[in-house]
């Protein structure tokens, strides 16, 4: 029997302009934790999605037990025994947990679903492994990390050997992290291997047995964890020794740009509050930051500062005016630009032209438009200049339609137009999400102009890096709640991270309730 | 008393298309495709189901019980024609990746019209009207009971199928003065679509494709093809219901379903995608529709003495409006299929 | 330029084959006089002066209609209740005629109100409770269409019904309004000697009219803030609120243009002087086809001039193929093209692939090709494998409602 459960030799998958996979190797030893590091767009998902069937290769084999074998769709995968645990969930919301494991795996009699058999499965197997879910709750009802447990459960139901998890720990708190990596090591000892997608170091560190590093399409190589160090792992990854500091000048803060008084926001999903009396202010030239892991309440908080949404209690003030009910243009004519969080939903209206894109928050003043008439040629103007000075490529200039643009320069698109309104407050929500180390960095200082300029900056981030180098003040977000505040010269990631996972807060004593949940979790 | 029931076999006689087919529109909204050809296929079926039983007129002898295997063969054969219609949709909006609203609106432009020169080759130039068999009605005949013999008690009444003279027992009214097979076939037919898309593992996967379809696509499901199906369930659906339709309206097919497939659609936004609630739905406006058709006759109902066209224009309105409230307040609870509307791409995850 | 060029060949290719069924159709049902039917019906439009000004009479009212589908299209709306606004504003403008007595403008100005409010339900319930606009502008159509009926019957005024013929001369019909020549001839738009040039009655300055609405809405939509604002709500009704656009204000102020346009498209057919409404059960199919013409013309307002002038054509060339053919021949030719053009998208990907390969590399999209690796030229890293990059799920939904 070979060595490897799964090898994928010499691996080329292209895309219409664009090489994914380019010669990729990875071998897969039986039992073991092989994480797969890269940066956004190394191609790491693409390979996977080779591997589970859904893209073909155009060059390559992969071999299962050192046979060549031929996986065309998600079925071939699984009847491999290969299983995946996709970073968006393939779940449906309105079915119900046991729903969601069985389908594709009905057990039927002529067709007909037999349900009771399943849950029986469901039931020992969750069992078994620590994975309690309430079979019959409907997905849209569990916590991110309850429907994590149904993705784990829907490939063991499946009898799955090779499981792959696709960047799972990214909507996961500390805790979460923990348990799953617990989980992670269980299999192995029951003989299942797995493939652990990821750009987090720390995780690598902690659970992998071997790691192969991607960069921009290509393998760059595989090493055993217990003779590498995180830096080397880094430097494989980006190709050169990352620069965690962002130059900066000393601080020199001015007045209060922002006061958020006790700003409380109802969550749509549920019956609590997603957003629960939050309190801080920003002032010019500072870049503040609301750290947090994903889901605990910043989006609804910065939906409710730019006027996107309403807010149930509190006040907020820009530059001593009150805003907590101005419309979203007021508040943009008195200052506020935001870099929005899903730059396809609210950044750009993709069909529009570029030109069009870059005018969205301006094409009413009066430079661009006279007595209702849009001042075309202006516009024009205008695009041009902001595509010159942010380089912004793009296949026609001005008149490329968003969509067909990049994400890169899309992201670039929205972050010109918004600076470029040189805004007393930038409202920048996870500005450098899917952009390279070069633009990361240049963004970064963007921002670090801005507050050099004597702007206020609020920053919202989910990167501990950027949330370590770029901001003058951290403000923890733990659902809902702002639980610490911190210097970020003074403060390790360690500690951050205690409060972004709410095991301490600054301004109660969090122990009892902590343990409660715990409690309840088990 | 011969009003109620009047209005009992009128409403159930009108619900039963309404609820054919939005059922059907259900099924192919549940897979993900906007089915707004509900309209044409409705024609298409109507057209062909009556001409099958105008074709059968000369081969079976009223009054027996072959009469109603003419019926159901006719019925049958609006359902496939159902289905061979909706193929256009499907190929157009699943395979092509058309806009599905701007496909089914050109059906539905393309049915009326076919249906109208298809009459004229078939019947002749200007016969725009296809008439309906008087055999096609259950009536105590189809049961071989007799002019005098018993129902339940009393005496059969003679009946002339097209006058339809008033009669004054109940029971007889209601079950034999406006019953057709298909009333029958169609709670068969409710009856197995409940069951197709709640037990069977095909309306699992059909309700997927039309939620997260990518769901569906990473554990092997073939979405095109549930969405074929689910379009072509549509088409059988709604078919069958055209044939309904025209034989409820009694007059003979005239190429047209009066807007009822658009009002199905409704009532299936109204049902909120559920079958019992579209069951529920399609009575409450069948109900109306035949309120506003009987409302002269019913005491309790304002006449509008003086006013012109109240029966015709005045309460036949009280549907629409009705149904426009009813949207409107319950427009917060109602939930469409996530994914519908969108055409489903492979490679897009 | 280079995409208009390629719209405009993709519908031709769409009329052609649209054709070519319908010939294969005739042929199919009377084969021997197909051919001389078909050509009658090809050429019938411009076979004689009258025929031609028939042609430009039902021009008129299709492309208010069509630019009215077009205008909800531009906001991502369908409006499908072109045929309720276009029969309430018929409505609207012989009442103003026939009862008020007002010159044929004012009458006009009373049909493009008119027909204003009845497009601003729909679009209120749109906006307000999120009711499909389909539904709602459906139900409005049969509501509009019996709501007028009524009142035709019974409005009376001293005791006459006023909007009947009776009212005016002695007349046994009841099942439509008073002809306009005799009950307020000032209410009949201009004719301004056309009638004579073309040598019929039908012909009037409607056309002129509905050609200059076309080109305002055109310059509306591309040239103003207003226009900006509301292809910004179409095409993403998040983005379009995050610019700090209201865009329930618009989705109401779109329905209410639209609703307009087909309501001024009932007055311009109604005031010519030569059809009085009649009162019926069916929905008038102007309004409906009014789709087909915006479709035809990818919801540009100009393309709208040409495609509904090309529907009015063969509808009148339609009226040569009776009673051979059932006139319906013509409606099934519509719906074959309105149903290619629901896949125009791959006839134009298709055709500029064909144009493409032709002039190989002049083509100025081919240019973008050569990026550097890390820039691809397309979004294919986004869109081919987002569960790399911060694509959602669930973002093409939002965009496409």
């Amino acid at each position: 029997m070979s060595e490897y459960v799964i090898e994928m030799l010499n691996i080329t998958k292209v895309f219409p302009g664009i090489k994914a996979n380019d010669n990729i190797t990875l071998q897969l030893k039986r039992g073991e934790v092989h994480a797969l590091l890269g940066e956004n767009g190394a191609g790491k998902s693409t390979l996977m999605s080779v591997l589970f069937g859904l893209y073909q290769a155009e060059e390559g084999v992969i071999k299962k037990d050192g046979e060549v074998v031929h996986i065309n769709n998600p079925n071939d995968a699984n009847a491999l025994h290969i299983g995946m645990v996709h970073q968006h969930f393939k779940l449906v919301e309105i079915f119900s947990v046991l729903d969601n494991i069985i389908l594709g795996a009905e057990p039927n009699k002529l067709g007909f679903l037999q349900k009771a058999e399943a849950r029986k499965k469901v039931v020992a197997l969750s069992e078994k492994y620590g994975l309690q879910v309430d079979p019959d709750a409907k997905i849209e009802d569990i916590s991110v990390g309850m429907q994590q447990r149904v993705e784990i459960l829907k490939m063991l139901y499946r009898d799955n050997e090779i499981l792959i998890f696709d960047e799972p720990t990214a909507v996961l708190t500390p805790q979460e992290i923990d348990e799953l990596m617990e989980i992670m090591r269980n299999f192995t000892k029951e003989g299942k291997s797995i493939l652990f997608i990821t750009h987090k170091l720390n995780e690598i560190m902690a659970v992998a047995d071997r790691c192969t590093v991607l960069r921009k399409g290509k393998y760059i190589g595989t090493v055993d964890i217990k003779n590498t160090t995180k830096e080397e792992l880094s430097r494989m990854m980006v190709g050169r020794d990352v620069q965690f500091e962002v130059e900066k000048k000393p601080q020199q803060p001015g007045d209060v740009v922002l006061d958020v008084q006790n700003v409380t926001v109802p969550s749509k999903l549920h019956s609590n509050n997603a957003v629960k009396d939050v309190s801080f202010q920003v002032r010019a030239g500072e870049i503040v930051c609301l750290a947090g892991i994903e889901g605990n309440g910043q989006t609804q908080f910065v939906y409710a500062l730019t006027g996107l949404d309403k807010m149930s209690h509190g006040k907020i003030t820009l530059l001593g005016h009150d805003i907590s009910k101005m419309k979203i243009r007021d508040r943009s004519k008195l200052g506020m630009a935001h870099i929005p969080e899903d730059r396809h939903k609210h950044g750009l209206v993709l069909d529009f032209s570029l030109e069009q894109n870059l005018v969205l928050q301006r094409y009413w003043q009066p430079e661009f438009q006279k007595a209702g008439f849009i001042r075309s040629g202006e516009v024009r103007k205008y695009a041009e200049k902001l595509i010159a000075k942010n380089d912004i490529r793009s296949g026609q200039g001005p008149i490329t339609t968003a969509r067909s643009m990049s994400g890169g320069n899309q992201q670039k698109a929205i972050i010109a137009r918004e600076i470029d309104k040189n805004p007393e407050l930038l409202v920048a929500v996870q500005p450098t999400r899917g952009l390279d180390v070069g633009a990361i960095e240049s963004v970064h200082k963007q921002l670090v102009a801005q507050r050099d300029a004597g702007k206020a900056v609020l920053l919202v981030s989910l990167e501990l890096e950027e949330v370590m180098s770029v901001p003058d003040r951290i403000l923890v977000m733990y659902e809902g709640e702002i639980v610490g505040e911190f210097n970020p010269k003074e403060v390790t990631v360690e500690e951050l991270g205690l409060y972004m996972a709410g095991a301490k807060n600054m301004y109660r004593d969090v122990g009892a309730k902590a343990e409660e949940k715990e409690g309840n979790n088990a | 008393m011969s009003v109620l029931a009047d209005i009992i076999s009128a409403t159930i006689v009108f619900a039963v298309p309404l609820l054919l087919v939005a059922m059907g529109g259900m099924f192919s909204e549940r897979s993900g495709i906007i089915n707004i050809a509900l309209e044409g296929i409705m024609i298409m079926g109507a057209l062909m189901g009556c001409l099958m039983l105008r074709w059968l007129n000369n081969a079976v002898a009223a009054g027996q019980m072959a009469a109603q295997l003419g019926v159901l063969i006719a019925t049958l054969f609006a359902g496939v024609c159902g289905i061979a219609f909706s193929v256009l949709l499907a190929f157009a909006s699943i395979n092509l990746k058309a806009d599905q609203t701007i496909g089914g609106t050109a059906l539905n432009m393309l049915a009326p019209a076919l249906a109208i020169v298809l009459t004229w080759v078939v019947q002749g130039q200007g016969q725009t009207t296809i008439l309906i068999p008087d055999w096609s009605r259950i009536t105590p005949a189809t049961f071989g009971l007799k002019e005098g013999s018993k129902f339940f008690g009393s005496p059969v009444v003679p009946q002339d199928a097209v006058t339809l003279k008033v009669q004054n027992d109940f029971l007889q009214n209601l079950f034999f003065k406006q019953t057709y097979l298909t009333t029958l076939l169609a709670v068969l037919l409710f009856a197995a679509g409940v069951i197709l898309l709640y037990k069977t593992k095909f309306g699992l996967r059909l309700m997927a494709c039309g939620e997260h379809p990518q769901a569906a696509a990473s554990v092997g499901i073939n979405v095109f093809k549930m969405r074929w199906a689910g379009v072509l369930i549509s088409g059988f659906l709604g078919g069958v219901g055209g044939l309904a339709f025209t034989l409820a309206a009694g007059s003979g097919f005239q190429s047209s379903v009066a807007g009822y497939g658009f009002l199905a659609l409704a009532v299936m936004i109204f049902g909120n995608w559920k079958p019992w609630s579209i069951l529920g739905a399609s009575i409450f406006f069948a109900l109306f529709k035949v309120i506003g058709a009987y409302a002269s006759s019913i005491p309790f109902m304002p006449q509008f003495k003086g006013l012109e066209g109240v029966s015709t224009y005045l309460y036949p309105m009280l549907p629409y409006i009705i149904t426009m409230i009813l949207l409107i307040l319950t427009s917060k609870k109602s939930r469409a299929p996530k994914a519908e509307g969108i055409p489903y791409d492979k490679g897009m995850r | 330029m280079k995409k208009g060029m390629i719209s405009v060949l993709a519908s031709v290719i769409s009329i052609l084959i649209g054709l070519l069924f319908g010939l294969l159709l005739l042929l199919a049902v009377n084969s021997s006089q197909a051919f001389p039917k078909f050509g009658e019906m090809l050429t019938a439009g411009v076979s004689e002066m009258p025929k031609l000004a028939k042609v430009l009479y039902q021009a008129a009212p299709l492309i208010m209609t069509g630019l009215a589908v077009a205008f909800a299209f531009k906001t991502g709306l369908f409006n499908i209740g072109a045929s309720g606004q276009y029969t309430v504003g018929a409505f609207c403008a012989l009442f103003c005629a026939i009862v008020l007595r007002m010159p044929w403008w004012a009458c006009l100005i009373a049909a493009f109100i008119a027909g204003a409010i009845w497009g601003f339900f729909p679009g209120l319930f749109k906006a307000l409770f999120n009711v499909n606009e389909v539904i709602t502008s459906i139900m409005f159509n049969w509501i509009g269409m019996m709501a007028v009926n009524l009142l035709c019957m019974n409005l009376k005024q001293g005791g006459k019904l006023v909007m009947l013929p009776i009212a005016w001369v002695p007349s046994p019909i009841k099942d439509r309004t008073a002809d306009l020549s005799y009950a307020n001839a000032e209410a009949i738009i201009p004719r301004a000697g056309l009638d004579k040039l073309f040598n019929s009655n039908y012909m009037n300055i409607s056309i002129f009219l509905a050609i200059v609405v076309a080109l305002i809405l055109w310059v509306v939509l591309n040239r103003t803030t207003f226009g900006y604002e509301l292809k910004a709500c179409g095409f993403n009704k998040n983005a379009s609120t995050y610019a700090g656009i209201n865009a329930k204000r618009n989705i109401v102020l779109s329905m209410m243009i639209s609703g307009a346009m087909a309501g001024l498209g009932g007055g311009l057919y109604y005031l010519a002087g030569t059809a009085s409404y009649n009162i019926q059960k069916v929905l008038l199919p102007m309004g409906f086809n009014g789709i087909s013409v915006a479709l035809l013309a990818m919801s540009n307002p100009i393309g709208c001039i040409f495609s509904a002038l090309f529907i009015s054509y063969i509808q009148v060339g339609g009226e040569s193929l009776q009673p051979v053919f059932a006139k319906e021949m013509i409606d099934i030719i519509i719906a074959v093209i309105i149903y290619l053009s629901a896949f125009a998208l791959l006839t134009k990907t298709i055709l500029s692939k064909f144009i493409r390969t032709d002039k190989s590399n002049v083509n100025d999209e081919s240019k973008a090709a050569p990026a550097t690796a890390a820039e691809p030229p397309k979004a294919v890293p986004e869109e081919a494998a987002p569960t790399d990059g911060p694509a959602k799920s669930e973002e093409k939904e939002d965009e496409e409602k």
